[in-house]
């Protein structure tokens, strides 16, 4: 290891950790908003079981979309002959990214962490010595194509799921006995779509990524625990039995009050998925550098542990320092969000933004979740939706791309004037 | 990112409760209104129309504040000229009940027992269909809450059918009344005039209601 590499890997620390820093500061708490909003948890709560799903995502399933950040962008195999200029630019990208937010939030404007990330690393990769074709165009194209299809399947989720919930519960004559035998299933729904999750992380590394039927042994684990919560909820659901006769109002009321304990679980669901997928904005990166200077740019490895690890705790200290006072401000004004309403938005986000880390693309959790509220909306489920708001954070995307690139572009060739 | 909590804009849907009670305040206060007629109490009628007009003017403001609370950049559970147009249909309840108010001071009026009674029937008719609309109104803010899909939903429209009927009784009756004052002896014909004016408010008024009544259906119904 050559001392510039060491200089290189120390600064891409210090910006990896101020990334991550972010991300727990300001996106955590619109994952955890509506949960807070509704009253399901108070924010104290949120906040130690943010830090432990976010954490544990970050290390279990955060290393899909870190390869893809280090090495399905830019080609790293053209870098080959010269990885320092790899790890400079990826550096670059990590500051031009870092800047852009910086400016954004003094703007007051809404910008995701993934997209400034992405655009920079794009930055960098076209203006380095191999131009456009630095750029593995059908890959990024892909990844765009996602941030189009999240928001739409978040909306399609959650809309799916309220009409549901509405047609079979809320419709019925009575609420509380349909609410009893629906609700197991939502909670073994959560439940395995959360197990799986964390087992597609979890079993590669505990069993070995040659072992055969990995995944069946995974469905087969995460169907039996979904079917356990399953059963619990069921032999809880007797403690809600109400006599019949009793008014659909103080129905309603105990079907949401019960919707209310989902969604304690659905906004862990929330950070774990929120975890999985962001965590790797600010440590793709430092994962790229690592290999940079080990020389060992083209060959394909998984991050390591200790960066996983690294990203999460990032996440933690900003969520500690600054994102509680963030939680607290979003959780109380969103008070539209009853738990029945909140639960369908959460599960549809988390859902589409695990699914996504699974696949390896970097997305937005906060373009998602607006497009899960946006589907409730279309089935009638809010009093008032600003889409002006919408508008900005879409206008706010398209004008992230360009910026964060010239950004990553700019200080890729100051620091290599500098650096190399 | 934090501009979630501000993706969700104010609902209207509470300040529309509000103002079809501002609304049904000035359609109570046509009983002790007609009261006073028939004392021929002339001090209490303008006292009474000062109150009118100052609870439609409130009335009036809640319907602006609406207007103005509704952007086209909000994304309502229901068509947004509904919402419109079931304020302006309950404005005009308001003005009636206004002018209703304001005819009673023109003249001291002497009315037979038998028109009275008719004429008192009238009054009771319409401030009940003023009351029923009240509590179709209030089920709005909560049926909103459900996505109009409660099954608390049938027994809304179902009072909305009720007003309709309502009207149509309205109706009947201010027939009947229009038939005894025109066929009275010996009445004064000044006295027709203003008995006519004073009919006429009181269908507009149940008129209008029940337009807002099918309005809401609408709302109700699709969006």
């Amino acid at each position: 290891m050559s001392d510039p590499g060491q200089i290189l890997l120390i600064l891409a620390l210090v910006f990896g950790f101020y990334m991550a820093w972010n991300i727990g500061a300001n996106d955590v708490a619109n994952a955890f908003g509506t949960s807070i909003g509704s009253g399901a948890i108070t924010y104290k709560q949120a906040l130690v079981l943010a830090a432990i799903f976010e954490f544990s995502a970050a290390l279990l399933v955060g290393g899909q979309v870190a390869d893809t950040i280090k090495g399905n962008i830019v080609h790293p195999w053209v870098f080959q002959n010269d990885p320092q200029q790899f790890a400079v630019g990826m550096l670059a990208a990590l500051l031009g990214a870092s800047v852009w937010l910086n400016i954004a939030t003094f703007l007051g404007q809404p910008v995701s962490t993934t997209h400034a990330i992405i655009g920079a690393v794009v930055g960098f990769g076209i203006v380095s010595a191999h131009g456009m074709d630095a750029i593995q165009w059908h890959k990024m194209g892909r990844i765009a194509a996602s941030w189009f299809v999240s928001p739409v399947l978040g909306g399609l989720l959650s809309s799916a799921l309220y009409f549901a919930v509405r047609k079979f519960v809320l419709r019925h004559a009575t609420p509380s006995r349909r609410a009893s035998q629906s609700l197991p299933f939502a909670w073994g729904g959560v439940v395995f779509v959360m197990s799986f999750s964390i087992l597609e992380g979890l079993l590669p590394r505990m069993l070995g990524t040659g072992t055969p039927h990995l995944r069946l042994l995974n469905i087969a684990i995460s169907l039996l625990a979904a079917t356990g919560m399953g059963l619990i909820s069921r032999k809880r659901a007797r403690k809600y039995a109400v006599p019949s006769g009793t008014d659909l109002d103080s129905q309603y009321k105990q079907v949401e009050a019960r919707f209310g304990r989902l969604q304690v679980l659905t906004a862990c669901f929330m950070a774990f998925a929120h975890g999985s997928n962001d965590v790797a904005n600010a440590i793709g990166p430092i994962a790229a550098i690592l290999q940079a200077i080990k020389g060992t740019i083209a060959v394909k490895t998984a991050v390591p542990v200790w960066v996983l690890a690294f990203g999460g705790f990032g996440i933690v200290i900003g969520l500690a320092t600054y994102g509680y006072k963030v939680m607290a401000a979003v959780g109380s004004k969103i008070t539209e969000v009853t738990p029945i309403r909140g639960f369908c938005a959460e599960f549809a986000t988390a859902t589409t933004v695990l699914a996504s880390s699974l696949l390896g693309l970097p997305i937005s959790t906060t373009f998602v979740l607006v497009g899960a509220v946006m589907g409730i909306g279309m089935a009638r489920g809010f009093g008032a939706i600003d889409l002006s708001v919408v508008k900005r954070i879409f206008l706010s995307w398209l004008v992230t791309i360009p910026c964060s690139a010239a950004l990553g572009a700019l200080l890729y060739g100051i620091l290599r004037h500098i650096l190399m | 990112m934090r501009s979630l909590n501000k993706l969700f804009g104010e609902s209207p849907f509470p300040h529309l409760v509000e103002h079809v009670r501002k609304i049904h305040q000035c359609v109570k206060l046509i009983r002790p209104i007609t009261d006073a007629i028939i004392a021929g109490d002339m001090n209490l009628l303008r006292t009474l129309q000062d109150d009118m007009s100052r609870t439609e003017y409130e009335a009036d403001q809640i319907k602006d504040s609406i207007r103005q609370n509704l952007p086209k950049r909000f994304f309502l559970p229901v068509n947004r000229s509904d919402i419109l147009k079931f304020t302006r249909q309950l404005d005009r309840m308001a003005d009636d009940a206004e002018d209703f108010a304001v005819v009673s001071t023109f003249r001291k009026l002497e009315l037979d027992p038998e028109l009275r009674a008719e004429f008192l029937l009238l009054v009771s008719k319409v401030t009940e269909v003023s009351e029923t609309l009240l509590a179709v109104a209030e089920d709005l803010s909560h049926l909103q809450m459900e996505s109009f899909e409660g099954s608390e939903t049938d027994r809304v429209l179902t009072k909305i059918n009720q007003v309709c009927h309502m009207e149509w009784e309205t109706d009947k009756i201010s027939r009947r009344c229009a038939r005894r004052y025109y066929s009275t002896p010996g009445i004064d014909p000044v006295t027709i005039i203003l008995l006519e004016k004073l009919c006429k408010a009181l269908t507009g008024i149940a008129d209008h209601a029940e337009n807002v009544g099918k309005n809401l259906r609408l709302m109700i119904v699709r969006r």
